[in-house]
């Protein structure tokens, strides 16, 4: 019987060890370097079908007068866009999909939302121009040189944001845009007071309000992004949302630098 | 912990003054009875915080429920494909008109340089297909209302106008032709003589109108750009106004928004 010292029995353990690491490492990266799976022909001309009804929209929408926001999962992006002209874009930070429950229970299927055109979207709560009213003084041929008026707010004195707000489609669906890190620099009492009520809104909503909200989109836009849409916003604005999985070439075009 | 009932309590011994039973707790009220049930003061305690418990657990799932967006599963429709030939041309089929639409959505975004407008945030940009060449302040429409006191006793609202236009002509050095607002706005007699109605310098270097009245123009309050001033036109400053006249024709698309 052959006899073996502590050291050879160390040799032969790291001989052992690196061997397992190196087919572990060969099997890692041949499953790397697999192929793809292949898309069979069934599954291609469905994902075409879908992409198609969604291209026909955008058609549409770009052909009407219309203002209308594209919301593209894929790239984490929203675009306000009229005429197949990018306006604005703002970066999707975060994106859930909301659904009304009672008492842990799913209240009702939303109606269909995705591969659709959502119509006549409203702030709520409403961006509102306080518009000054001004009586012109009866005619004179020697009118003395008219006071002139007090210099008007900025936009952001005239349009304050809501720390959260919601745009409102019809059928139910509405999108609910929040500011990134929104009560983060709040005090806790604060901070507990708005997800109170918001908590509260959600659960009268979930109850009794059947025909709102039964699809909500949550966005999380960065709080500069959030307060640039909400303030722009036109109204009766549309919305479409893309898919994630479509082929790379249908993803629109952006121009540099537009809503950054 | 043993519950002393109202009624149960023991008898004082002899000479020992009685005490007054306490008025707050009418004897004999619990336990009660109902109906068959028989409610101590305890259960009532355990039914009570059941109940808020209950209603605590379902108000806490009453509400919205997140999740991540998935794409919804793609599915076939229409008459499903007899054979694999068949399947091959349905996909052959909808591969073109993919391409077809996706040609058309890019003919409908503009070409070159086109000027977009943010009435609320008094901003201008020019750009020029995926890139922006000027972003810069500008004055949009006050909202202010106007009426007018006497006569038609008319009224104006100036909104700048939201959509899509085009540029339709461009002046330089333009002249002012006051529109009736103008003058009554400064409570002037409206002039029957229209030469009367000139004004020059008022608009800057240059204009650019693009229909119904409306011009984007220079102004000569540049201190108040970023602020919604104008009577519905849009004021830019005058560098920037002079990029604008730089790069852009008649015909260039603007939006307003």
């Amino acid at each position: 019987m052959a006899m073996t010292t502590p050291r050879a029995c160390v040799r032969t353990c790291i001989a052992v060890i690196v061997a397992a690491v190196a087919v572990l490492s060969a099997a890692a990266c041949g499953k790397d370097a697999a192929a793809p799976p292949v898309e069979d022909d069934a599954t291609r001309a469905a994902r075409l079908q879908r992409l198609n009804g969604l291209l026909e929209r955008q058609v549409e929408l770009a052909s009407g007068k219309d203002f209308y926001l594209v919301l593209d999962p894929a790239q984490s992006e929203l675009a306000l866009m009229l005429s197949g002209a990018e306006l604005q874009s703002y970066r999707v930070t975060g994106l859930q999909v909301g659904t009304p429950r009672v008492s842990w229970i799913g209240r009702k299927d939303a109606t269909p939302w995705q591969n659709v055109v959502w119509l006549h979207g409203e702030l709520d709560p409403p961006r509102e121009l306080d518009r000054l009213v001004f009586q012109a003084p009866p005619p004179k041929k020697d009118a003395a040189e008219p006071e002139p008026p007090p210099i008007p707010p900025t936009p952001e004195e005239m349009y304050p944001v809501p720390s959260r707000y919601q745009v409102r489609f019809d059928e139910g669906r509405s999108i609910e845009v929040r500011p990134l890190d929104a009560d983060q620099k709040a005090s806790r009492f604060a901070r507990f007071g708005a997800w109170w009520s918001a908590k509260w809104h959600d659960v009268v909503a979930a109850l009794f309000r059947e025909d709102r909200d039964a699809v909500r989109l949550r966005l999380v836009l960065s709080p500069k992004d959030a307060a640039s849409l909400y303030r722009s916003l036109p109204p009766a604005v549309r919305l479409i949302v893309l898919t994630k999985d479509r082929p790379a070439e249908a993803a629109p075009k952006r121009p540099a630098g537009a809503g950054r | 912990m043993a519950e002393t009932e109202p009624g149960a309590a023991a008898t004082p011994p002899a000479g020992a003054a009685i005490p007054t039973p306490p008025a707050a707790a009418p004897a004999g009220r619990w336990p009660r009875r109902i109906g068959p049930f028989i409610i101590t003061r305890r259960s009532a305690w355990i039914a009570a915080a059941a109940v808020v418990l209950l209603a605590a657990v379902a108000w806490g799932g009453t509400g919205y429920r997140y999740r991540p967006y998935v794409d919804e599963p793609v599915r076939l429709s229409g008459p499903a494909p007899r054979s694999d030939r068949e399947l091959k041309q349905l996909v052959s089929r909808l591969d073109r008109r993919s391409r077809e639409l996706t040609t058309r959505l890019k003919a409908a975004a503009p070409r070159g340089v086109y000027i977009v407008i943010d009435q609320t945030q008094n901003r201008i940009y020019l750009r020029k297909d995926a890139e922006t060449l000027l972003d810069a302040t500008c004055s949009a429409g006050s909202g202010m209302v106007l009426k007018e006191s006497v006569g038609k006793k008319r009224e104006w609202v100036f909104d700048t106008p939201r959509g899509r236009f085009e540029v339709l002509s461009m002046l330089r050095d333009p002249v002012w032709a006051k529109p009736d607002w103008a003058f009554v706005e400064d409570g002037l007699p409206i002039p029957t003589n229209p030469a009367d109605r000139f004004e020059s310098g008022s608009l800057g270097e240059y204009a650019l109108y693009f229909g119904n009245g409306y011009m984007i123009h220079g102004t000569l309050y540049e201190r108040l750009l970023g602020r919604a001033v104008s009577h519905g036109c849009i004021r830019v400053g005058r560098e920037d106004l002079r990029k604008v006249w730089a790069n852009v024709r008649i015909g260039t698309r603007i939006y307003i928004y």
